[in-house]
């Protein structure tokens, strides 16, 4: 769970207020925002890449800043935007470097590392992408061995990056349908960024946007939960410039 | 199962090639002189001489100048995201020789022991591995950074030209021998220290595996993975400029093996585990220069031939093929 206490995200100067109280385990938020709103510089946030310009973050009751990159690497699991272009890398190895906070300075795998790469490769249904190289894969398949390997972090909360942006619209369902169910049976927080609204009309799925400009330069934007129902081309204004 | 067996035939291959070397040279030189100059040493016997001083300790130079190299190479590729990253193109090398110069051409005693020799290569390479590091953090384009260290390598060639100008004969003498690169230079009673300092920071590379894994994802990816990025980035320039100064302190500026190497390690081995990567890049970075000086020394009866210009003849074509296959 992670708690906002009058936080304002920013890096040197202020980007836009957060207004959201908490962000819970078991449900997938969708977070939307034009090009530039912040939604990048949130997520590094997150991850202590950068520190709030105002206010505190709490991940599970303690102060994010004070995590060690290890502790963090425990808690928080990131897919980015971009796959990396790596050659003569193997699915399975790919997959395996979630488990990278788990292991020694050698990077020896145990039996349960391997055990649990193997289970989150049969979880996502990948078994026949295993033995190939990363960079045989099509995007959708990318996208699922990014997640599989957010997934062997065994971390309570994934944070992905604009997970839709390279997949044709049924792969965009699917990703948005594993992760949904992910975090209901694995009781994970997941949240994402997006521009694909269409994907994130359902119901279940918690929506949030950073404002785009204020009418004031002086009032900062802010991020909000969005409750309204879909389609929301009224609100389009709002978040989008 | 398969890597495994790759790496024997890669020992077989070493050992093979270790032997050939030993015996490679214009003098005939058996097993039992090998045996006798070590255990019965006789100062007045030409074959122990050639056996003892200068047959094994190019042996050890060239395992270790290789080995090392390779290593410095790996670890740089990883650390810029580069397949072309080496110490040579990066300046690295340059550094230490610039240093070098200056140790040489200063005419202080002190910097012309041996001691003095290394420790400014040493110091050279680290400096301008630093400077380097601090550069890449703004370079976003992988071609860029290789035109900052060829930059690098021309300011202190200049540098180093204009020192030239000022030294005297014997100091000009020195330094233009020590720049062709040699495997030769190295006495018996220098092997230690730089047998010591070589298996210290290998060594320590192999404890970076994990984190070299991690960081060939991209640098976002190794820190969400818990990476200590600032320590690991300052532990690779540590290791490798370690390696390219001493090598180049001893054996003058090598070019190549660092960066054809490890490319020819992962077309072998085909993967990212770093294990594998720093074993392979030490095993057939020695195959590599024990190839090349085998080759000087057939051909020394002829003419003599610097090892430099063997490892470019042989590296240079490899390194356009790796290019042409990745970006073309």
């Amino acid at each position: 769970m992670i708690t906002f206490n009058q936080v304002i995200i920013g890096h040197e100067k202020p980007l836009f207020e957060v207004k959201l109280n908490q962000l819970e385990s078991g449900k997938v938020y969708a977070l939307i925002g034009s090009n530039g709103s912040g939604k990048s510089t949130f997520i590094q946030t997150l991850f202590n890449e950068i520190v709030p310009v105002k206010g505190e973050i709490y991940l599970n009751q303690k102060e994010l800043k004070l995590y060690s990159k290890r502790e963090l690497a425990l808690n928080l699991a990131f897919v980015p935007a971009r796959f990396p272009e790596v050659e003569f890398m193997k699915v399975k190895d790919f997959i395996g470097l979630g488990r990278t906070p788990y292991l020694n300075a050698f990077g020896t795998k145990t039996e349960k590392d391997l055990e649990i790469i193997e289970h989150f490769i049969q979880l996502l249904d990948i078994q026949h992408l295993a033995d190939k190289f990363t960079t045989e894969l099509s995007d959708g398949e990318r996208q699922l061995c990014a997640i599989a390997k957010a997934l062997t972090q065994e971390t309570p909360i994934i944070l992905l990056d604009e997970p839709t942006a390279f997949l044709d619209y049924k792969n965009k369902q699917r990703i948005i349908d594993i992760l949904e169910q992910l975090a209901n049976e694995l009781n994970l927080l997941i949240l994402f960024s997006t521009h694909d609204l269409s994907s994130i009309a359902k119901q279940t799925i918690q929506k949030i946007g950073i404002e785009a400009n204020t009418q004031s330069n002086e009032i900062l934007p802010k991020m909000l939960p969005i409750n309204e129902q879909f389609p929301f081309d009224n609100l389009l204004d709002k978040f989008y410039k | 199962m398969q890597s495994r067996l790759k790496f024997l035939g890669v020992i077989v291959l070493l050992i093979g090639l270790i032997v050939l070397h030993l015996f490679a040279g214009s003098t005939n030189v058996t097993i039992d002189d090998f045996y006798q100059s070590l255990v019965n040493f006789e100062p007045s016997n030409t074959t122990h001489i050639i056996a003892r001083d200068l047959r094994i300790p190019r042996l050890l130079i060239t395992l270790i100048a290789g080995g090392g190299l390779a290593i410095a190479g790996i670890l740089m590729q990883t650390l810029f995201r580069n397949p072309l990253a080496e110490p040579h193109i990066l300046g690295v090398s340059s550094g230490a020789s610039l240093f070098v110069a200056l140790s040489i051409m200063s005419g202080w005693f002190v910097f012309q022991t041996d001691y003095g020799i290394i420790a400014s290569a040493l110091l050279g390479a680290f400096a301008f591995g630093i400077i380097l590091l601090s550069i890449a953090k703004f370079v976003r384009l992988q071609s860029s950074l290789l035109l900052v260290g060829i930059m690098i390598g021309s300011f202190s060639a200049a540098f180093i030209s204009i020192l030239q100008t000022w030294s005297e004969a014997n100091q000009l003498k020195a330094y233009t021998l020590w720049s062709m690169g040699s495997l030769q230079q190295v006495s018996l009673n220098q092997i230690p220290i730089i047998t010591i300092l070589f298996l210290l920071v290998v060594g320590l590379s192999f404890f970076l595996v994990k984190s070299l894994n991690a960081i060939v994802l991209g640098s976002a990816n190794a820190a969400a993975l818990g990476v200590q990025l600032k320590h690991v980035r300052m532990l690779i320039i540590l290791i490798s400029s370690t390696l390219t100064g001493l090598i180049t302190a001893f054996c003058g500026p090598i070019a190549f093996i660092g960066m054809a190497v490890p490319n020819l390690v992962k077309l072998i081995f085909k993967t990212q585990d770093h294990k594998t990567l720093l074993l392979g890049s030490l095993f057939i970075g020695a195959i590599f220069l024990l190839i090349c000086d085998i080759v000087v020394q057939l051909l020394a009866q002829h003419l003599l031939v610097p090892i430099n210009a063997i490892t470019a003849i042989i590296g240079a074509p490899f390194i356009i093929y790796i290019i042409l296959k990745r970006w073309s």
